[in-house]
Parts: C-alpha cells; sequence; structure tokens
C-alpha cells in the first residue's frame, strides 16, 4: 500500500475516528486505527467495538485534490502515536509506505517514521451496507430527535434495555421512544419516502446516541439511517458512523400514556421552568428533588417547595387556562425541567390525570409531536 | 494449535462430549470446564470458539478450518465477540463482572453469536458469581459462556447446576511423557517429571532450572548417605540438603524425589522393571535393594507421606527432616 496525501484532511479524519478509540480495550487490535486505501479514497476506521467510526477522504472533493498517488492496500496503526506523529510534521503532504512485513513507513519533508503495523485481517468485519433498508433524515432534525429523547434514558443498569432509545418505523411514522421508567420521552416524525420501510424493537444504546449527537455538525445536510440485525449506521458524506444495539425486548410503552385527562393546565414554558427552577433550590440537596404544583383560582398554580432542614419556598404563577378538576400533585424537578426543555415549545399544555397519576407534558399546538410523560411522586 | 484429535488423545470423554454437541447441534449455553491445570481446559475451548465462529464450518464435523479470518483472530486474540475474564489479580473484580453484564446487553459486533470464556472461574468473588448468575440463568440466544476451574469445590452451587460439566481428567504418566519428550526433553528427566504430574509448561520451566537439576544431584548424594552404614546421613543433611531445600516448596521437592527413588526400589523388587523412574540411576537402584527390603520400603515411604504432612501442619521443617534421615539410615 502506498498514498501520497494532503496532512489536512488525514489529521481531520484521524480525529474523528479518535473519537471512537478507547484506551483501555480488551481485544488488542481495537487500539489502533485501520487505513484502508482503495478506488473511492482513504478510508479510516476507528472503534472500541461499542461505536465505531469511518471517516473517508476522498480522492478529490470540490476540486480539490487530497490524494495524490495511491496504491491500495490496507494495514492497522497503532492509535496512540499516529495523531501527534502527523500534526507535527513538517511538510502538508505525507507518504505512506506499507510493506508485505506490516511495517510503516511515513515520510514527509525530511522526516521519516517508520512504525510497526497490524493486519488488517485481524480488524472486525463491519456489516455490509444494506441501502434497501435504509432511510434519510436531516442532521439537524436527527439532532433534534435525539436531544429530546435521550435524556430520557436510564442510567442505572438493572434493566439494560432502557438505557437505550427505542426506534421504531411503521406506516412512514418514525418513532423514538426513552424511558427510565419515571419518565418517557418520545417523539414522532412522518417520514416521506421510507419506501414502506418497517422496523420494530431497535434499541440504540444512549451513550452511542450522545456521542453521535457529538460528532455531528448542525448542518441541513442529509444523514442515511441503515438498520441491521446487530448493528446501526448513520452514514454522511464523508463520515461513518455504526453502534451496536441493544439486545433484547423493549417493553410495550404505548400503553402507559394516558388518552383522556381530568385537568388540562396551559401555561408559559419559559415562565413555568423558570419557577419551577426557583422553587428546586431548596428541595436540590433533598434527595428527590420534590416541587409541589396545587391549583388556585383565577387561573394559577401554586408552586411549593420545603425542605424541613432548610425552609420553604412558594410561588404563585399566571397560566393561560386550567381546566377540569383541581389537582395538587407532586413531582422531581428535574423531570419536569427536562421535559420541558426538550419539548422547545413557547406554550405547552399539561394533562393530569389525578394527583397518583402519570401526567403528559405536549406543546399546546399539537402539530409537532412530541410527548414527555411524568410519574408524580406520593407524598400524602 | 492443537486439535480435536490430538486433544481426543488425553481427553477421551470431554472432547467426545463437546464434539457431540457441536455436531448435533445442541450446544449448551454454558459450560463448566474443570480438572487439573495443563488438560487442555484451554485449548478446547479455543477450539470450542473457534468452531463456533468458523466461516467455512462443516455441519458434520467438529473441527474449525484454522485458516479462516474469524479463527485467526481467535487465535491472536482479536475476535471482537470473544470476550475472555481473567482475574486480575487475587480475584475477578466486580468491574470485570460489570463489563461482561454490559456486553451480555449489546448485540455482538459481526454476528449476534458471542462467547465468553471465564479463566479460573473459582476466583469470583460471591459478588461477582451472583451477578453472572443472573445472565446464565437467562441466557440469550447464540450466547455461550464457558468458564474454566481447577476447583470445582470452591464455586458456587447456583452456577454448578446451571453449567454443563465437561471433565478434563488429569493426564496419564504415560501420556505426559510422550508428551515431553515431544517437546524435546530428555528421556530421564521427562520420566520423573511425568510421574511427578507437572503440566508442560511447568516441566519446562523445571527443565531450565538449575536449582532443580542441583536438587536431584543432592537427592542422589543423600540417597548413598543414608544406604551406607559407614556414612552420615544425618550430617550430609545439615551441611548440605537443608541449605539447598529452603522454604515449604522446595521441600516438598525433595520429599517428592525421595519418594520416587523408594517407590522405585519397590518396583524393582517386584520386578516390574517398565514402571521405574530414575531409570538413569539403575545400578544405583539394583544396590540399594539389596540393603532394603520391600516391607522396610513400604515403611520408609509411609515415613515420607508422613514428613510431607508434617510440614503442611507446620512442624519445624529441620526437625522433621532430622527425624525422617534417622529413620531412612541403615
Amino acid at each position: 500500500m502506498k498514498i501520497l496525501i494532503e496532512r489536512e484532511p488525514l489529521m481531520n479524519s484521524i480525529q474523528n475516528v479518535m473519537k471512537a478509540i478507547s484506551s483501555k480495550t480488551t481485544i488488542p487490535i481495537l487500539s489502533g486505527i485501520k487505513l484502508e486505501a482503495n478506488d473511492q479514497g482513504v478510508k479510516l476506521t476507528g472503534s472500541n467495538s461499542d461505536i465505531t467510526i469511518e471517516s473517508i477522504i476522498p480522492v478529490e472533493e470540490d476540486g480539490i485534490v487530497n490524494i495524490h498517488e495511491m496504491v491500495p492496500g490496507q494495514i492497522v496503526v497503532q492509535a496512540k502515536f499516529l495523531p501527534e506523529i502527523i500534526r507535527k510534521l513538517p511538510d502538508h503532504q505525507v507518504e505512506i509506505n506499507v510493506d508485505s512485513d506490516l511495517n510503516l513507513q511515513i515520510k514527509s519533508g525530511h522526516a521519516e517514521f517508520k512504525l510497526n503495523g497490524q493486519d488488517a485481517e485481524e480488524y472486525p468485519q463491519l456489516p455490509v451496507l444494506q441501502t434497501d433498508n435504509s432511510f434519510d433524515l436531516q442532521i439537524d432534525l436527527l439532532k433534534m430527535l435525539i436531544r429530546q429523547t435521550n435524556f430520557a434514558v436510564s442510567v442505572s443498569e438493572t434493566r439494560p434495555i432502557l438505557t437505550g432509545v427505542h426506534l421504531k418505523l411503521e406506516n412512514d411514522l418514525l418513532e423514538l421512544v426513552a424511558t427510565d421508567s419515571h419518565r418517557l420521552a418520545s417523539r414522532k416524525i412522518t417520514m416521506n419516502d421510507s419506501e414502506q420501510l418497517t422496523f420494530n424493537n431497535v434499541v440504540i444504546p444512549g451513550k452511542s446516541l450522545s456521542e453521535l449527537n457529538k460528532i455531528l455538525d448542525e448542518t441541513q445536510e442529509t444523514i442515511q439511517v441503515s438498520v441491521t440485525d446487530n448493528q446501526i449506521l448513520f452514514r454522511t458524506k464523508n463520515l461513518y458512523f455504526l453502534s451496536r444495539l441493544l439486545d433484547g425486548n423493549y417493553p410495550e410503552t404505548s400503553r402507559l400514556i394516558p388518552n383522556q385527562s381530568k385537568t388540562v393546565v396551559k401555561v408559559d414554558s419559559k415562565e413555568l421552568i423558570e419557577s419551577i427552577d426557583r422553587a428546586s433550590l431548596l428541595a436540590k440537596d433533598n434527595r428527590n428533588n420534590i416541587v409541589k404544583l396545587v391549583t388556585k383560582g383565577q387561573n394559577t398554580l401554586q408552586i411549593t417547595s420545603h425542605s424541613p432542614e432548610v425552609g420553604q419556598v412558594e410561588e404563585t404563577l399566571e397560566t393561560d387556562s386550567i381546566e377540569g378538576e383541581d389537582l395538587k400533585i407532586s413531582f422531581n424537578a428535574k423531570y419536569m425541567i427536562d421535559a420541558l426543555k426538550a419539548i422547545d415549545s413557547d406554550q405547552v399544555s399539561i394533562n393530569f390525570t389525578g394527583a397518583m397519576r402519570p401526567f403528559v407534558i405536549r406543546p399546546e399546538e399539537d402539530d409537532e409531536q412530541i410527548l414527555q410523560l411524568i410519574t408524580p411522586v406520593r407524598t400524602y | 494449535m492443537t486439535s480435536w484429535i490430538e486433544l481426543k488423545d488425553s481427553q477421551p470423554v470431554a472432547v467426545k462430549m463437546l464434539q457431540n454437541s457441536i455436531t448435533r447441534d445442541r450446544i449448551a449455553h454454558a459450560y463448566l470446564f474443570h480438572g487439573p491445570s495443563g488438560t487442555g481446559k484451554h485449548e478446547a475451548s479455543l477450539l470450542f470458539a473457534m468452531r463456533y465462529f468458523c466461516e467455512n464450518k462443516q455441519i458434520d464435523s467438529a473441527e474449525p478450518c484454522y485458516e479462516c479470518i474469524s479463527c485467526k483472530r481467535i487465535q491472536s486474540g482479536n475476535h471482537p465477540d470473544l470476550h475472555w475474564i481473567e482475574p486480575d489479580g487475587q480475584s475477578i473484580k466486580k468491574e470485570q463482572i460489570e463489563y461482561l453484564q454490559k456486553e451480555f446487553t449489546y448485540t455482538g459486533l459481526e454476528s449476534n453469536q458471542k462467547v465468553y470464556v471465564v479463566r479460573q472461574a473459582e476466583k469470583m468473588t460471591v459478588n461477582a458469581a451472583n451477578r453472572l448468575l443472573k445472565f446464565l440463568e437467562e441466557p440469550s440466544q447464540e450466547t455461550v459462556a464457558i468458564l474454566m476451574t481447577e476447583h470445582i469445590g470452591q464455586m458456587l452451587d447456583t452456577i454448578v447446576s446451571r453449567c454443563q460439566r465437561i471433565q478434563f481428567h488429569s493426564l496419564s504418566d504415560h501420556h505426559l511423557y510422550t508428551r515431553l519428550v515431544d517437546q524435546g526433553l530428555p528421556e530421564s528427566t521427562s520420566k520423573l517429571f511425568a510421574s511427578m504430574k507437572l503440566n508442560v509448561d511447568q516441566a519446562i520451566e523445571m527443565n531450565g532450572d538449575e536449582w532443580f537439576a542441583e536438587a536431584r544431584k543432592i537427592v542422589v548424594q543423600l540417597m548413598d548417605k543414608v544406604m551406607n552404614s559407614s556414612e552420615e546421613g544425618y550430617l550430609f543433611l545439615h551441611q548440605v540438603y537443608l541449605k539447598h531445600f529452603q522454604g515449604r516448596e522446595s521441600l516438598e521437592y525433595g520429599l517428592e524425589l525421595l519418594l520416587m527413588w523408594f517407590q522405585d526400589i519397590i518396583s524393582l523388587h517386584l520386578d516390574k522393571r517398565d514402571s521405574i523412574v530414575l531409570v538413569d540411576q539403575f545400578e544405583r537402584l539394583e544396590q540399594f535393594h539389596y540393603v532394603v527390603s520391600l516391607s522396610e520400603a513400604k515403611t520408609l515411604i509411609y515415613e515420607i507421606l508422613n514428613t510431607k504432612r508434617k510440614l503442611a501442619q507446620n512442624v519445624h521443617p529441620t526437625l522433621a527432616m532430622e527425624y525422617l534421615i534417622l529413620q531412612l539410615q541403615r
């Protein structure tokens, strides 16, 4: 294998794949970066076995030539040293040579490095893409979907399947659900061109999704999502992101969502967040971070919190409307704030079904198919 | 790389059981390989994993192909869906089991097939073992766990009862002998090590050990002294023997060697020349067997075994050895 490549795009690619590489890995080969040169360009792969990132440097992009010379081949190089070496090379071009004994030679200007490589055959085989099992999304939309659901995944390992976000595509409707059994976040979007593609019970680990969210830039470009038996692939033009899935059956969540309500409160989201945030100041030390919400006459809510050691706080909040029965309910302030922030709408409507039943928060103009469900805390 | 066929020589029952479960497509979700060290547990687990992941497997054969990418990567330890857990220091730590638990909940990297191998599984703390239990109770499809242990008695009953137990027998002397000779050890040494039941790795290490070579010589000298009434074994013990054999483990080796001498004397009395271990010392043996009668030799073996027991009970080593030498002295 031989490549003569511009240093800048190579450095960027290395930085991208380094995000997947972990220093403590049980599989020795995964401490390396796989370099692969073929007709399309140079592909770099890094993996920690949970997530895998592939970055492609095309031979030519937007009229700029990245790769000047190329003889196809592949090799695995120690990831510990490669980024530093490439960064500190003197020249803007890098020449990489690999001989048949897996020795890697990096030349730039008058500097020359010789590194020991490993056989690329040893590297994990990634699933072959099946483009017929995929759909497209806009990157900023995908990032929003992740932001609106991923915060609700469970952090406890007692029910491992809940540490992921459940993905379901049916009748052109894509649904993401995350729950930690105390709260639930769900988001649906209508797909136009999913071509009758359906899948169910695809559970992506929450950690992988936050990693993906970090890597993707906020752009209007599209990202292709493909689902295979054991992996999910997110594919932009020059960056592939693969994640393993969680094994097991995701619980049926649609039954949890109440379809009628006894009390409906419509309120300004920002004001509600701020007042709950204030109330939770005193509750934070307390284990559960509980605030209490009581409906009062004239469309006002009273939000209180008290902690026996510290003191108490009380605030009244004007709402747009309160319909239905009077209500006293307590809940975890953090869950509420998370949910309201995720909804990202000026006006929200909160549907309560009694003090002991979960309540649902939706944006008031209900065209956006987002829903946040929180279970209350029993206090009296 | 050993194949099933080679392994079958030494472990016919275990290999047969594994082969049948593979070819009849009745792979259990968890196996417990137990038996002394050096009996092929590791090789068997490697072979099993290779056959499980092999890309060119034949339905009617339990052999992997040894050549496909999966087989190669298993041998080099790079297969992403084969997980090894080994004791980190004294025990298998909680974090290691947590890692394993996380792996249980993820799908495989390449396919949905996964294999977990836990070496020295008895070193799991009770907490760790109980965490593992949950997986053993509700295995997911296509996942196989292999636990390996030398001390099945130290495993939790609840774990043992959930695994298919495969016993690996300790190798016969003759088998061990041929294996050691194959490793290029001298014949007389191989015979000695085989009767000491060392495994191949230990034997190779011992063979290169100068201390052990010297120990053999000193034991021969000691035998010369105690078998000759005009010599003083007691003095030799203090002047040479105890200086060389210090510490419980080395004293054990010394007694082991002494034991071998008297076993051989008995073999000679009974005219069972095949079972003689110290073939290189045949002349001495012949000479000694006139000095020590069959029944005397038997009594002395009891004395040696008794000394071993005393050492295990923390009797002062010098006193125990002195007593033994006085018994041995003719």
